[in-house]
């Protein structure tokens, strides 16, 4: 992929972004990349505040804890600060950003906490309504803690796909393998998750 | 009998797509038919679980916590880029303090202030100069400073060393006694 194609091929930075504003939101972001691969700092607030809730979004259905998605997003944007001088643009940002969130959630030790954290009270979204949407009902923290008791690669191509939308291709870019090995780990995390989620000898549809 | 479809065809026909042979299969399977269905239902189920949203207030928090980190994090530098440098601060180390090991000794090129050579009326050496100068006249043979005095002395037979060591005994005069 080259770098024009930075633009957003992956479904968090479209869904993030207006599709009106796609160009100048793609040349924003070069800029921004430039700007970082010459050490200014400020340019990266722009990429942070792009991906953040992709980012988070995306440890946090890996750690089912708001603390460690909150303390894994964080460094996956310090490794990406850190790493974006070796940033050559072969593939888009994005891709390249979730290649260091998912190592980072791979690397994760999530025995460091209990797994269960919810959102602090004071950082529940306050707006009329938003809790209900916060939490619909028990099945989703359920089926949430089934994730992420899913083995590594099961559980990283069921998030990037199912809840980022991503390709089959950009998965299987993202984790260095291939698209036939993506749904093959796809077809196992939904087995598993059917299985841990259903009583024995029911079938749900 | 039709082979089942194969794992990844399952996901792509439960995702909507797949090849139209795999669709026909699963048309005519039970047992493939449930497979889809069973993956289709997972997938629901996944697709129906949300991620709580943070208050908006948490990505100043979180956009603040990034920036704190960079500006805490110190430069990092490689392995490589600790040892190139400090392989080459050894390396000048061993030169310096292991050079004269394998260098040539230096020769002061200077000469010290004050002469050890004695006056020239005290200096026993200039009477040998002297010597050496006379045999060389004396039918000794040619003095060639070029050659330098070890050759002029090999050159010499057994009775010109005779007879230069007896000059050189009285002298440079006693040979003419």
């Amino acid at each position: 992929m080259t770098s024009s194609a930075i633009a957003f091929p992956l479904g968090l930075a479209s869904s993030a972004v207006p599709n009106g504003g796609a160009t100048l939101e793609r040349e924003a972001e070069r800029d921004a990349i430039a700007a970082c691969r010459r050490g200014e700092r400020e340019a990266f607030d722009v990429l942070v505040a792009r991906y953040q809730r992709s980012i988070y979004r995306l440890c946090y259905r890996y750690v089912n804890s708001h603390e460690d998605a909150n303390d894994l997003a964080q460094e996956v944007f310090l490794k990406a600060w850190r790493a974006i001088g070796r940033f050559r643009g072969d593939s888009a940002f994005s891709t390249w950003l979730y290649r260091i969130a998912v190592n980072a959630c791979l690397n994760f030790r999530a025995l460091r906490r209990p797994q269960t954290l919810e959102l602090p009270e004071t950082l529940l979204d306050p707006r009329p309504g938003a809790e209900a949407h916060v939490e619909r009902n028990d099945e989703a923290r359920e089926v949430r803690a089934a994730v992420s008791r899913l083995p590594d690669r099961q559980r990283a191509t069921l998030i990037l796909k199912i809840y980022h939308d991503l390709t089959h291709e950009e998965v299987a870019e993202i984790l260095g393998s291939t698209v036939g090995t993506v749904k093959a780990n796809l077809f196992h995390a939904l087995g598993n998750l059917r299985r841990q989620m259903t009583p024995a000898g029911e079938i749900r549809s | 009998m039709t082979a089942h479809v194969a794992d990844e065809s399952v996901v792509d026909l439960a995702l909507g797509g797949g090849s139209a042979q795999a669709r026909a299969h699963a048309g005519s399977c039970e047992t493939c038919a449930r497979r889809v269905q069973e993956a289709r239902a997972a997938l629901e189920l996944a697709r129906g679980a949300s991620v709580p949203e943070p208050s908006p207030l948490y990505w100043d928090a979180l956009r603040s916590g990034v920036s704190r980190r960079i500006a805490e994090d110190k430069p990092r530098t490689s392995g490589w880029a600790i040892l190139l440098p400090l392989s080459a601060a050894a390396a000048l180390v061993a030169v310096l303090w292991g050079g004269p090991a394998t260098r040539p000794p230096t020769v002061e090129p200077t000469l010290p202030g004050w002469s050890a050579l004695p006056a020239a009326e005290e200096d026993e050496g200039l009477r040998v100069l002297e010597g050496l100068a006379l045999a060389s006249g004396g039918g000794f043979g040619e003095w060639d400073e070029a050659s330098g005095l070890g050759a002029y002395l090999a050159g010499l037979t057994d009775d010109e060393t005779q007879a230069l060591a007896e000059r050189l005994r009285n002298g440079g005069r006693g040979g003419e006694s």
